[in-house]
């Protein structure tokens, strides 16, 4: 038959594509068959990992600050649960857990498939033995062994320890860390994070396809992390928190007291009303309405209520009566006389034409100031900011966070009022911290269990979170006067000869800010009398040499204009030496040496080296993070004329907004003020390196780490910064000067210390009052106490620092909180005598 | 050819007492039957012990449609060609008429596509019942074919298909539809077809099929299906699971297999339609290479034979059925085996005498029927003269 070769050529093309089924088995089955079998394996047993226990954390006398309890939780192993059953099982699974199987079925459907989910943490044992039991029942669902953090100490150095949670996009980068895991977020949970997770178990089951579980084939138990044992001192740490939290009790009613007596003072009803405006120009018009009522009836209460005017289509006046009276200084919104940082107030709605119409659009609250002076004060709401009017004393902000339909809540924030307590013991010889602390604090157990979103936001608001020791940058006040001390010793800069008992200047009641914001660019109303001139006056040669604290300086300009510097004490302190201007914190003999440096040195090539105050500063640390091993921390600033020039301007409100850096602003910053900022660590370190003779320690708070059979696995040592070299006269003379800050007559601590007991003697400290520092970048306007105070003062062993954020006087608030934990620290609980407040001092 | 001449072949054919069977096919197509059957009995006997019913019913279940089988094959096998082919064109059109009725309510829908018929107590593919009758008319068709052949015989040759190929494609059986390409193919090619129409064929096909893509006549899924086999991990819990685990399972079974119940892919049911479509999964796992070398080996005898059978069919109806009967069996085999070792999509062809299946399994048999029916009225052979003398 014909055709046949077509037939063969069919065979051919049909032979080889079986010829080819042939060579894919024989690659298949015979050269890749161990590849197969591998991959079979994991067909057949699914892993679900075990979270392995976090280290433990221990103080340095091994009292546990953060341990871990076995709990179990129920795993859903999503691979294994089939669509079909998904509602069931969420279904059963809900009788069985009281929750609501909807909540279930939505996080199995939002799960991968394939992913392990934690359904439910801390079983009951009940719970997990029905689970086990009926594992039939609850297909996919696995019992696993999950440790649960505890800190036993509650909020006991939560701050240090910081707290656990689930991984940020940024710690998913690190390796090994799984979206299921929980990582350290903040204090040394986060920053040892690494030694204290440990090694994750698994346990394996083998499941066919149908995905039921047919039998436990193994467990692979997790390693805990290693433990942790810190420099912190329990008993040190407890005792500071407590003073801290009572410290800030202590603030707040000394601010109460000044309002109240402000009050009495001014013998006024001072009122406040509030207007919602819904445009900046229907504000400043309602603002020029109210002043034009004003003038037209001065005196009278009732001038700025004028309903008739107020253009109910722009312009929601809210109940008066809700409101007026509340907003003043000293008569807190609440009514109820305690002086809280911020308030949440309800204000009743008169008008409510637009009220439906304002949460869409731009607000603006106006608050008027109503009384016999109309003075007015308006405070933005989406970000600009209109000044309080100059010389006001309205010191409220105001913040609308809800609108319903018939009451705005306004958040009420006083600027005045004190909001923090912050405190560091560390041990001056080798750069241990024995205790950190800042109060509102928080208890990272709460993290554990969940905190609901009310409870964040609140804590959040108040900052509980935050390590204030580190992260937060103060000016340092009078305290930074040891730099320039230590400066003059050492480089035997002393300030100019002015003769005893010649006052400068006559005119006490001016009352001028040591700090104008101007920063001298302009002349000073004031009249001065005349002075000696420059020519006249010779440097002193020596810190014993005696230098007339007058009170009031004259700093003059090239142009001929000047401007009065004034000392913190109107009337001055005297005549004084180097020693009795420290312990006294004389202003104007540290001035007098920051215009030494500025006249004699001041040049842009550097080459005489303008920058000495600002190496000096840098070489205890100040100006750049300290290292401490924990997250977060803050460089501080010291400001010189490159900052100045490259980025003061371009963050409006920084110091100043125009001009060059100027004499003034070098003044200010050897007063620990202007833009010189320190976190409270800093300036413990700094202190540390002063009076230990020169070593700068890295600051640390863990100082072992050890594996879970207690065998040291790493340590973290003492290590110098650098060593500065100081003469040995400069620390005697600094210890002997602190010890008489406390001791001494004119000492700025001695009114806090007097409670003291026996030992007060073997005590010294620095006071700090930093009065009005301008908003410098995410540092509010405030006004802060220091007290840095050591013991034993002759061969430090302890330097406590203590800050309240805007606490007013050093002197008054801050030194009484360092008295306790030194009175702890020196004689134990028994010798801590009830905190009151020190006297009014810088 | 008339059909005078296929009578006179029968009474040739009774008078030599050639009526000899071809043992060879014989053999091959009752070992992989029972083969087949042992498989399907290895694969369904877990489940169905875990169900709780007899582990045999999928087995008895089979068994009776091979028996069925083997009787469909020796009635074709004695039912003369000759005797078939007036009725090609009602075998024809009534086939059309069933792939018409199965897309109707009457059809019964299966994972998505309606493939299923039900006539009183017997339910059955309608298109694998169309690919007998396609090979059938085209054969008819083809058999009277000019030498060389004609254009116009080339197109209606394609028209043939095409009727039948696109009521598939609304079903959707996308592999049914690839089958009755390469039938065609392999059959118009040896009908004598010049090297010009082949390529033409060769180009109409691919315009066809990129055609069907462009104007998105075919399903997103079925694309997903087409394309997944060719990325192993693009996503394995889902379109290619089956293909995956099934490569999986061949792999496992190394040169010797794990041995009848003892693969644990199989048996624990990782791959799914184990005793249907991915039967040749439990021949890699359980009896290895030499175990799959064996069945394809069997298969190759088989084609063989028909081949043979074509090559010696005393007409061009004959020659052409049994070439057809020949791609057919390829093609299945080369798909459905290529599918389980992931080197093909996954179609849903099943394998020849091995998947489990009545339908499939009584055409295929009728098919080789047909085969072997042209093989026993060859016209004699010299070597099988002088072997009877």
């Amino acid at each position: 038959m014909t055709g046949t070769w077509r037939l063969a050529g069919v065979g051919i093309v049909l032979a080889i594509m079986l010829g080819v089924l042939g060579l894919r088995l024989w690659t298949i089955q015979v050269t890749e068959t161990d590849t197969y079998t591998a991959v079979a394996e994991q067909n057949l047993i699914r892993v679900v990992p075990t979270p392995a226990p976090r280290g433990d954390v221990f103080d340095r006398n091994g009292e546990l600050l953060a341990g871990t309890r076995a709990s179990l939780a129920a795993v859903v192993d999503m691979g294994l649960v089939e669509d079909e059953f998904a509602e069931v099982l969420a279904q059963r699974l809900s009788a069985f857990l009281d929750r609501p199987a909807s909540e279930i079925l939505e996080r199995f459907e939002n799960a991968n498939s394939g992913a392990q989910i934690i359904l439910a943490e801390d079983l009951t044992e009940q719970q997990a033995l029905t689970l086990l039991e009926h594992r039939e029942e609850f297909p996919g669902v696995a019992v696993i062994p999950q440790p649960i953090r505890e800190y036993p100490g509650g909020e006991l150095a939560a701050q240090v320890l910081g707290y656990i949670g689930k991984p940020s996009e940024a710690d998913l980068e690190r390796p090994d860390v799984k979206g299921t895991d929980v990582v350290g977020k903040a204090g040394i949970e986060r920053s040892y994070d690494d030694l204290l997770r440990g090694t994750e178990g698994v346990i394996k089951y083998q499941v066919d396809a149908g995905r039921s579980v047919l039998e436990l084939l193994g467990e692979q138990e997790s390693a805990p992390g290693d433990n942790l044992i810190l420099t912190i001192d329990i008993g040190i740490q407890a005792q500071l928190q407590q003073s801290l939290e009572a410290g800030l009790g202590l603030a707040r009613d000394v601010e109460m007291a000044e309002r109240q007596e402000a009050l009495a003072a001014e013998n006024g009803d001072i009122r406040t009303r509030l207007f919602l405006a819904l445009e900046a120009k229907q504000l400043e018009a309602k603002r020029a309405e109210i002043e034009r009522a004003a003038a037209e009836a001065s005196g009278e209460e009732s001038a700025v209520t004028d309903e008739d005017s107020a253009d109910v289509d722009t312009v929601i006046e809210i109940d008066e009566g809700k409101v007026l009276g509340s907003l003043y200084p000293g008569l807190p919104v609440d009514g109820n006389g305690v002086c809280e940082p911020v308030q949440r107030v309800e204000v009743g709605v008169t008008s409510r034409t637009l009220l439906s119409g304002i949460k869409e659009r731009t607000m603006q609250l106006l608050a008027v100031l109503q009384d016999r002076s109309q003075r007015i004060a308006v405070v933005d709401i989406d970000g600009e900011r209109f000044e309080v009017e100059e010389g006001d004393s309205f010191a409220t902000t105001l913040r609308a966070i809800a609108v319903t339909e018939d009451s705005i809540v306004v958040s009420h924030s006083d600027k005045w009022c004190p909001v923090r307590t912050v405190g560091v013991v560390e041990d001056p010889d080798n750069g241990a911290i024995l205790a950190m602390a800042s109060y509102p604090s928080f208890d990272p157990n709460s993290f554990v269990s969940g905190l609901t979103q009310s409870e964040w936001e609140s804590l959040g608001t108040i900052n509980a979170f935050t390590n204030f020791a580190i992260q937060g940058q103060y000016a340092p006040a009078s305290t930074f006067k040891v730099v320039s001390y230590v400066l003059a010793m050492e480089e035997g800069i002393y300030p100019l000869d002015r003769p005893v008992g010649d006052r400068i200047l006559g005119d006490e009641n001016t009352d001028t800010t040591p700090l104008d914001e101007e920063g001298g660019e302009e002349e000073a109303a004031q009249s001065v009398e005349p002075t000696p001139s420059d020519s006249d006056l010779k440097p002193l040669t020596s810190d014993t040499d005696l230098y007339n604290c007058t009170g009031s300086l004259r700093f003059e300009f090239n142009d001929g204009s000047s401007q009065v510097y004034r000392d913190w004490k109107r009337n001055g302190h005297g005549p004084l030496d180097l020693h009795g201007a420290l312990q006294a914190s004389c202003d104007l003999y540290f001035w007098e040496i920051s215009l030494r440096i500025w006249n004699e040195r001041s040049d842009e090539t550097g080459i005489n080296n303008e920058d000495l105050w600002q190496e000096w500063a840098r070489s205890f640390g100040f100006g750049t993070e300290t290292g401490i091993d924990l997250p977060f921390e803050r460089p501080g600033l010291i400001p010189d004329r490159q900052w100045f020039r490259d980025e003061q301007r371009q963050d409006t409100g920084r110091v100043r907004s125009t001009g060059p850096w100027v004499g003034g602003d070098l003044m200010n910053a050897v007063v620990g003020q202007g833009a010189v900022l320190v976190t409270p660590l800093q300036l413990s370190n700094g202190f540390s390196a002063m009076l230990n003779g020169g070593t700068l320690w890295t600051p640390r708070v863990v100082s072992e780490m050890l594996d879970q059979e207690g065998n040291v696995v790493d340590e973290n040592p003492k290590s110098i910064i650098q060593k500065i070299d100081m003469d040995s006269a400069t620390v005697w003379g600094l210890r002997r000067d602190m010890q008489q800050v406390v001791n001494g007559a004119i000492g700025t601590a001695r009114a806090a210390f007097a409670g003291f007991g026996p030992q007060v003697s073997t005590v010294g400290g620095k006071t700090g009052t930093a009065e009005i520092i301008k908003a410098v970048e995410d540092v509010q306007e405030v006004d802060t106490a220091w007290f840095v105070g050591v013991a034993p003062v002759m061969s430090p062993e302890y330097v406590v620092t203590v800050v309240v954020e805007r606490g007013g006087s050093g002197g008054r608030v801050a030194a009484p909180v360092a008295r306790q934990v030194l009175q702890y620290i020196l004689n134990g609980e028994a010798a801590v005598t009830p905190l009151e407040a020190g006297a009014n001092t810088d | 050819m008339s059909i005078t001449t296929d009578r006179s072949q029968v009474s040739l054919l009774r008078r030599d007492r050639k009526f000899r069977p071809d043992w060879l096919l014989l053999i091959s197509y009752m070992t992989l039957s029972a083969l087949g059957l042992l498989m399907i009995y290895t694969a369904s006997a877990p489940r169905l012990e875990a169900l709780g019913v007899s582990p045999t019913r999928e087995l008895e279940q089979q068994a009776a449609f091979v028996l069925i089988g083997f009787m469909a094959f020796g009635i074709v096998s004695l039912i003369s060609m000759a005797t078939i082919r007036p009725w090609v064109s009602a075998i024809y059109l009534g086939s059309v008429v069933t792939l018409v009725l199965v897309l109707s309510p009457l059809g019964s829908s299966v994972k998505g596509a309606q493939r299923w018929m039900q006539l009183g107590p017997i339910r059955f593919q309608p298109s694998e019942i169309a690919k007998l009758a396609v090979i059938l008319a085209l054969a008819a068709l083809l058999a009277a074919a000019a030498k060389p052949m004609r254009w116009e015989r080339v197109a209606r040759a394609v028209a043939l298909v095409v009727v039948p190929a696109a009521l598939i494609f609304l079903q959707p059986d996308l592999g049914t539809m690839l089958t009755f390409g390469f039938i065609a193919g392999v059959m118009i090619f040896v009908a004598g077809a010049t090297w010009r129409q082949v390529a033409a064929l060769v180009v109409v096909g691919l315009i066809g099929t990129v055609g069907l893509f462009q104007v998105g006549a075919i399903k997103e899924y079925q694309i997903t299906r087409l394309t997944a086999f060719l990325d192993p991990v693009s996503d394995v819990l889902n379109t290619q699971y089956n293909q995956y685990q099934s490569q999986i399972a061949i792999g496992t079974g190394g040169l010797f297999g794990k041995g009848l119940f003892n693969g644990t892919q199989t048996n624990l049911r990782f791959v799914p339609e184990q005793s249907s479509d991915f039967i040749f999964t439990a021949v890699g796992e359980q009896l290895g290479f030499v175990g799959s070398l064996l069945v394809l080996v069997l298969f190759g005898i088989m084609i063989w034979r028909v081949l043979v059978s074509a090559a010696n069919a005393a007409t061009r109806f004959g020659q052409l059925a049994a070439t057809g009967v020949a791609a057919l069996l390829a093609f299945h085999v080369f798909v459905n085996v290529g599918m389980t070792v992931r080197l093909m999509p996954v179609t849903g062809l099943p394998l020849p005498f091995m998947s489990s299946g009545g339908t499939v399994f009584v055409m295929m048999s009728v098919a080789l029927g047909l085969s072997h029916s042209t093989w026993l009225r060859r016209p004699t052979l010299p070597i099988e003269r002088s072997g009877a003398s």
